[in-house]
């Protein structure tokens, strides 16, 4: 094999065309550009602010650009072909974990407090379920958004619901609204709650729009939020520039978790050419900091960006987001094959390469028995089997 | 100038670029589709798709709407309208040429992809024809914005070294020259160098 070593700085390199959304964890993209790190690996960058997830995917797809800061779905998607053309993308770098939340506006949480017993009825769902059997069928259905079909959001938000009994395709509407217009529409009524990432359930709690009843940590545990996502094709053609990316982000997720880099951080971030907002406004998207009256979240629920494996694409991730897709009607029959898919999409080897990782063969990843694919699929449809409570990290575990 | 369908196919156009809208929307007209024009917010276009029931969107590929518009077909679980992204595998030609373009396209499964074809190659045509209007327009504005800098800079050197045009403008030159930098680069500097110095009052 043709392992490249460690700091070994790249040369005149072409320019690297790489797509991110104005969002908080885009942070190790922005910090490698502003920082240096991608400059000190050679890597000529070019970060392109794009509008849509969908811009994101169809720009990698098509060439538009090299790679981009995707959700951990996106390259699952793309490579299975659902929800757009059929292309092969991969990820051999997880950016991010954890950030989100489900937040639902004042009136329906008003509505909750005569269905419940206690706080944790609401938190855990339980009175939605209640009121909305008291609702019956003949008004319109409560109405919550997700930011894209093929997300953690809407995964984690349909399983919220589907624990305490509430059928996501049935019983309620679920739509897609873009993160910055969640709170608007909570306000004005027209969705009854939501789940996205931070800072936009602080934000909601903060100007009294809206309740956060859950992270998404409580849901899942620890997770993959956003990967750097490439083109196959591209990743195959440069492996040089792509490993020396994955060492740039690396030390950018580490300078963005690092305490006493956060001021900067912010100032960063809040500028026009990335987030184009107030430095207030990232605040709760970053450490301990949370409006008063929200519940304490969880110190493990923040965002996070380094440390303990945070980095390394896990190939169960790519299986347990493609039993989510079986488990809503997304993926269709004829897929086979799943471990040897998830090892081509989340190339935990290119992360070891890149950072000249030695891989400790004494732990090795959880993988599906072969012949039982579609018995391990029916089992995380009918809720029987869950990620471990801390997080992917642990792996699965089996209920009765 | 393509075949009109054979059924009056309807097109919701949706675009914020006012200028570009119109022509498309005329082209459309021209080649006889049946054009919707919507230039509102995404939420109108979320009841505006449900009320209209288009067989086509037709939206910027730098919309943020884009997103909302692909989850659509899930919204309209009571009366089925799938709307898919225009393309099998063997048309990625047309998507990429769309993209390239600006143009992103979502049918109603079903209709006849040849017309949809036809109606993509218009839009695409004119979404490229506004692209160079607008870099046209973009170069003319800078060349302006270039002449003025030199002008402004002209004046000051004039004043400052009490000279006529031609040998300011030779003064700008040579130092452009000097610098291996732009004539505009150069204008630039004296005008702000000056301006600290308060001598462009």
């Amino acid at each position: 094999m043709n392992l490249i070593q460690p700091n070994n700085v790249i040369q005149n390199s072409e320019p690297v065309r790489i797509g991110f959304i104005p969002l908080i964890d885009c942070a190790p993209f922005v910090v490698a550009q502003e920082k240096g790190f991608f400059a000190s690996e050679g890597v000529n960058a070019v970060l392109s602010k794009e509008a849509s997830w969908a811009s994101i995917r169809d720009k990698v797809a098509f060439n538009l650009l090299d790679g981009a800061h995707m959700l951990s779905s996106m390259p699952i998607a793309a490579s299975l072909g659902i929800g757009s053309i059929k292309t092969a993308m991969q990820t051999s770098f997880t950016v991010s974990h954890n950030g989100n939340g489900i937040t639902i506006g004042n009136s329906l949480y008003d509505q909750l407090q005569h269905f419940s017993g206690s706080s944790l009825d609401i938190r855990t769902g339980v009175a939605l379920k209640r009121l909305i059997e008291s609702r019956g069928d003949k008004v319109a259905p409560l109405r919550f958004a997700m930011v894209y079909p093929y997300s953690s959001h809407n995964y984690q938000l349909r399983d919220w619901l589907s624990r305490a009994g509430i059928n996501p395709d049935k019983d309620v509407q679920i739509v897609v609204i873009p993160p910055v217009k969640m709170v608007d529409n909570l306000r004005c009524g027209d969705i009854d709650g939501y789940c996205v990432g931070e800072p936009w359930n602080s934000l909601a709690v903060e100007q009294g729009v809206g309740h956060m009843l859950v992270t998404g940590y409580e849901i899942w545990g620890s997770t993959p939020e956003k990967v750097f996502g490439v083109n196959t094709i591209w990743a195959e053609q440069n492996q040089a520039q792509h490993l020396a990316i994955i060492r740039a982000l690396e030390k950018a997720c580490l300078w963005v978790d690092e305490a006493e880099n956060q001021a900067e951080l912010l100032s960063i971030l809040s500028h026009p050419d990335y987030l184009n907002c107030t430095v207030q406004q990232l605040v709760y998207g970053f450490g301990s900091i949370k409006p008063k009256s929200q519940f304490d979240w969880p110190m493990e629920a923040f965002q996070r960006f380094s440390g303990s494996d945070i980095n390394k694409p896990l190939p169960s991730y790519a299986l347990w987001v493609m039993a989510q897709m079986h488990r809503w009607q997304q993926l269709g029959n004829n897929v086979s094959k799943l471990n040897q898919l998830a090892e081509q999409i989340y190339r935990k080897d290119l992360y070891y390469n890149a950072l000249g990782l030695v891989e400790d063969k004494n732990t090795i990843e959880w993988q599906l028995p072969e012949a039982d694919e579609a018995a391990w699929l029916s089992l995380v449809s009918h809720g029987k089997v869950r990620l471990h409570p801390e997080g992917i990290l642990k792996g699965f575990e089996t209920f009765a | 100038m393509p075949a009109p369908p054979e059924k009056e196919l309807t097109v919701m156009l949706v675009d914020n670029e006012p200028a570009r809208a119109a022509i498309v929307e005329q082209a459309m007209i021209d080649s006889g589709y049946r054009v919707i024009r919507r230039l509102e917010n995404a939420k109108n276009l979320t009841e505006a798709v449900a009320e209209f029931q288009p067989d086509m969107v037709i939206i910027d590929i730098e919309s943020p709407d884009r997103d909302m518009l692909e989850n659509m077909s899930r919204l309209t679980q009571d009366n089925p309208r799938p709307i898919v992204m225009f393309a099998e595998q063997d048309d990625s030609k047309y998507v990429e040429a769309a993209i390239r373009a600006g143009v992103s396209a979502y049918v109603v499964d079903g209709v006849n992809s040849g017309s949809v074809k036809a109606l993509l190659q218009v839009a695409i045509a004119r979404f490229r024809e506004f692209q160079a209007l607008r870099l046209e327009l973009e170069s003319v504005k800078s060349q302006l914005e270039d002449r003025k800098l030199i002008d402004k800079a002209k004046g000051l050197i004039m004043k400052h070294q009490q000279c006529d045009e031609p040998a300011a403008y030779k003064a700008l030159r040579k130092l452009a020259m000097d610098r291996s930098q732009r004539m505009t680069d150069v204008a630039r500097n004296i005008i702000s160098v000056m301006e600290l110095m308060g001598g462009s009052k």
